[in-house]
């Protein structure tokens, strides 16, 4: 068992290499080439530089297949760490905050691969890659004892309804992950006006079907959580503080949907929601640190 | 004129119909909901951090907030009459807003407005023409089955020598808005429905041995027969189970053993598991030797006064007309031992003992360290710390609203399911006569800055392109710019 785990995490470390390597590749493709061009004079008394201009031109778009490759490189890692610890464990890995994070990073790359492949959009993995680099440096920062598997605590004994939660909550986080991307990129795109990326109307419907996605998904993390607590506690509801805070991201993305759909709230308010919102749920990703309350023992 | 008519019908109303009327659309306004909405946001993050540490980091690092952040700390905000309301007021809300919206969406779906104009076609986003040597009719009827094909209903209007096309998809879905509301609402009423008529005990502490009643108005109580819990090597609980029987004016009805995650449920009633801890067995004796009392108190339901760190337990016993506070010993005596003034050691509990009512048989307060088997006289009476054992920790409650959730949450997750997955498409158009004796149509979808839909729109053209053998020539005005280019009046046609 012991192997098991330490393969997993060799897994981990080469999909980290790999998710840090496509990040760069992502942005380097998405900035595109920086020119700086002087303005040279020359006097008499020498050479005087009068001005400078920047130029961006598009990057060319084998960089972004790099950078794609090394993504899948980087999900068939995580996607091994993840299945080799699930053995070692007998169960999902989804315990504690490094169980929870390294699963999160599996979700994260098949949400945003998924999303490349169907938009044919690389883009957005100047945004999403660094995000899942950031995620995998946060596991390493983690205490070590961590990487240990450590048997369920009495209250999370519970797998299969365990596994539908959390397992729901990462999908959630990811597709908001994704819409946060296109929402940046959006933001980036009118106010820049960078001719080679995507259009402002794709990257809106990115966004939006993402949290079509990430939506329902929230809210069947509510309701099976409420199904567990009922079994478990003896109420569907306690307003406890990890609940709450789901609960605030959820009537976050309820706004951005009805304005949407009702008031046709396209564009830059549409994606200052999504920025919101993901800040909102990144509060309730990391809520275990600061919040008391019945979620406690599923903190780091 | 108009100004005055309208100010004539509204002075002609009636006061309470104004009212009403305008009540209704308050409730009704999409932008006063969505106000709604944030506010109840907002509400919810100020609960949220109110059970986190994040004020008091706030207090530390501004000082002259500390004010601030006692009161929201003292704030219930969840029970409080504020966000009660604004729940109330966004249920009503939902309600009269659903209400409102029911006559508009069933005529979208029934009965659309098939009639269209040459503008909107002229100004669409995106449009597909073709042009046929066919009749306007025979290429009505021929686009008409080539969209139903599709899987489009498709609808058409003849006006003026000119045949209006309506064709849509998935206009069912439009009604997944209504379990959605609904789901929302019946939350709610699950809630109130418990806490009405239902109840939770969350603290039914239980000795091994005792026997405690259920209360609540019922006549049951429950006796722990046994409690037994597993370790990991390093000393963390792994499990930990009760068994315990259930019985009706003290005759046994069930047994059963509970355990974190698996509870018991007994009519509308259900026994939860949540933790355990130590407890102490105490006698009280007359001096005929009668047994006043003898249970076990569960410790660390309260913790002393003077040291947080000692586990209490506190006790009426009017059948021997005291109340007793035992204090056990330190439970970290290493940390921050200048709390611990009364330096009780293994075996040893601090008893204070008070009177209790006017035939109490002690005077006046009386403080004792038990040690363990010996009996201390008190008064008349004679005091035992007899050993330690351990108790449970039950939760028990009935949650008559839980049917009422269970059927919410299928409502809601259809209704998102319908209106996401299902998205209602709809199309335009306008077959027109050619000088040539043939015909034009020109198609638009209704889908204004909507990626999705323009790319549901294209799919449809080239079905239509394969079902009726002609090309249709595409119109996009907001297509992407090339490199360099900046801008959305682009227009590019393609064969």
């Amino acid at each position: 068992m012991d192997a098991l785990v330490r393969f997993s995490f060799y897994c981990f470390t080469a999909a980290s290499i790999a998710m840090v390597t496509s990040a760069i590749c992502y942005i380097a493709y998405a900035v595109g080439r920086v020119q700086v061009r002087q303005a040279r004079l020359q006097t008499s008394a020498g050479t005087a530089f009068v001005g400078h201009d920047t130029r961006f031109t598009p990057q060319s778009v084998a960089v972004a297949r790099f950078g794609t490759m090394l993504a899948w490189f980087a999900l068939a890692f995580q996607a091994l760490s993840v299945l080799l610890r699930t053995i070692a464990a007998g169960r999902v890995p989804l315990a504690n905050m490094y169980e929870f994070s390294s699963t999160f990073l599996v979700v994260l790359l098949v949400m945003y691969l998924v999303f490349e492949r169907t938009y044919g959009v690389r883009q957005l993995g100047a945004i999403v890659l660094p995000l899942a680099a950031g995620m995998a440096a946060y596991i390493w920062l983690l205490p070590a004892a961590m990487r240990e598997i450590d048997p369920l605590i009495p209250a999370l004994q519970s797998i299969t309804i365990m596994t539908i939660h959390v397992g729901l909550a990462l999908l959630a986080y990811s597709t908001f992950a994704v819409a946060f991307a296109a929402a940046a990129l959006f933001l980036v795109a009118t106010h820049w006006r960078v001719a080679w990326l995507p259009s402002p109307d794709l990257l809106d419907d990115f966004g939006f079907r993402a949290v079509t996605i990430g939506f329902p998904a929230l809210s069947l993390v509510l309701i099976v959580g409420s199904i567990w607590a009922h079994q478990a506690w003896g109420a569907y509801w306690s307003w406890d503080p990890k609940e709450t805070a789901a609960l605030f991201t959820w009537l976050i993305y309820a706004v951005y949907l009805h304005t949407r759909t009702l008031r046709g709230w396209r564009g830059n308010r549409g994606a200052w929601i999504l920025v919101f919102g993901f800040a909102a749920a990144i509060f309730t990703y990391y809520g275990n640190y600061f919040f008391g309350g019945l979620h406690a023992y599923g903190g780091v | 004129m108009a100004q005055a008519t309208a100010g004539q019908r509204i002075a002609s109303r009636n006061p309470l119909e104004i009212v009403i009327d305008r009540t209704w659309r308050f409730f009704c306004s999409v932008r006063v909901a969505m106000a709604e909405i944030a506010l109840l946001a907002v509400l919810v993050l100020i609960g949220t951090l109110r059970g986190s540490s994040v004020p008091d980091s706030i207090a530390v690092l501004l000082p002259f907030t500390r004010p601030v952040v006692d009161a929201w700390y003292a704030w219930d905000v969840f029970h409080s009459l504020p966000f009660m309301g604004l729940l109330t007021v966004i249920s009503v809300a939902i309600a009269i807003c659903t209400i409102n919206r029911v006559p508009g969406i069933w005529a979208s779906i029934a009965h659309p407005t098939i009639a269209t104009t040459h503008g909107f076609l002229r100004n669409a986003e995106r449009s597909g023409e073709i042009t046929s040597p066919l009749s306007p009719a025979a290429l009505a009827t021929q686009s008409r089955a080539a969209i139903a094909k599709s899987g489009y209903r498709a609808l058409a209007d003849e006006r003026q020598r000119e045949i209006h096309l309506y064709a849509d998809r998935f206009r069912y879905a439009r009604l997944g808005t209504f379990p959605f509301h609904l789901a929302l609402i019946l939350i709610l009423v699950g809630g109130i429905v418990s806490a009405r008529w239902g109840f939770r005990e969350m603290e039914f502490m239980l000795a091994e041995g005792s026997q405690r009643a259920v209360g609540y108005g019922t006549d049951l109580s429950v006796r722990l027969n046994d409690f037994s819990e597993t370790y990991t090597e390093q000393g963390i609980a792994a499990d930990y189970h009760s068994d315990f029987t259930l019985l009706r004016d003290g005759e046994p009805l069930e047994s059963a053993i509970i355990s974190p995650n698996h509870p018991f449920t007994h009519g509308d009633m259900t026994f939860y598991q949540s933790g355990f801890g130590q407890a102490v067995v105490m006698q009280i004796t007359d001096v005929a030797g009668n047994v006043r009392f003898e249970d076990a108190l569960p410790l660390g339901q309260f913790r002393s006064a003077d040291n947080p760190e000692a586990p209490a337990a506190v006790i009426d016993v009017p059948t021997a007309g005291v109340s007793m506070t035992v204090i056990a010993p330190d439970e970290n005596p290493r940390s921050q031992p200048e709390l611990d003034q009364l330096n009780l050691r293994s075996g040893q509990m601090y008893l204070l003992l008070r009177p209790l009512g006017p035939s109490s048989p002690i005077a006046e307060p009386l403080a004792i360290t038990l040690n363990q088997g010996t009996p201390v006289p008190a008064g008349d009476l004679s005091i035992t710390f007899l050993r330690e054992t351990r108790f449970s920790a039950l939760q028990i409650a009935r949650n008559p609203g839980i049917s009422i959730f269970y059927a919410a949450s299928f409502l809601l997750v259809a209704g998102l399911a319908v209106t996401f997955y299902f998205p209602h498409r709809r199309i335009r158009g306008i077959v027109s006569p050619t000088p040539g004796g043939g015909s034009k149509l020109v198609l638009a979808p209704m889908a204004r800055r909507d990626w999705s839909g323009q790319q549901a729109f294209d799919r449809l053209l080239n079905n239509l392109e394969t079902s009726l053998g002609a090309p249709i020539a595409r119109i996009d005005r907001v297509t992407e710019p090339p490199a360099g280019a900046a801008g959305r009046q682009h227009v590019a046609t393609s064969p």
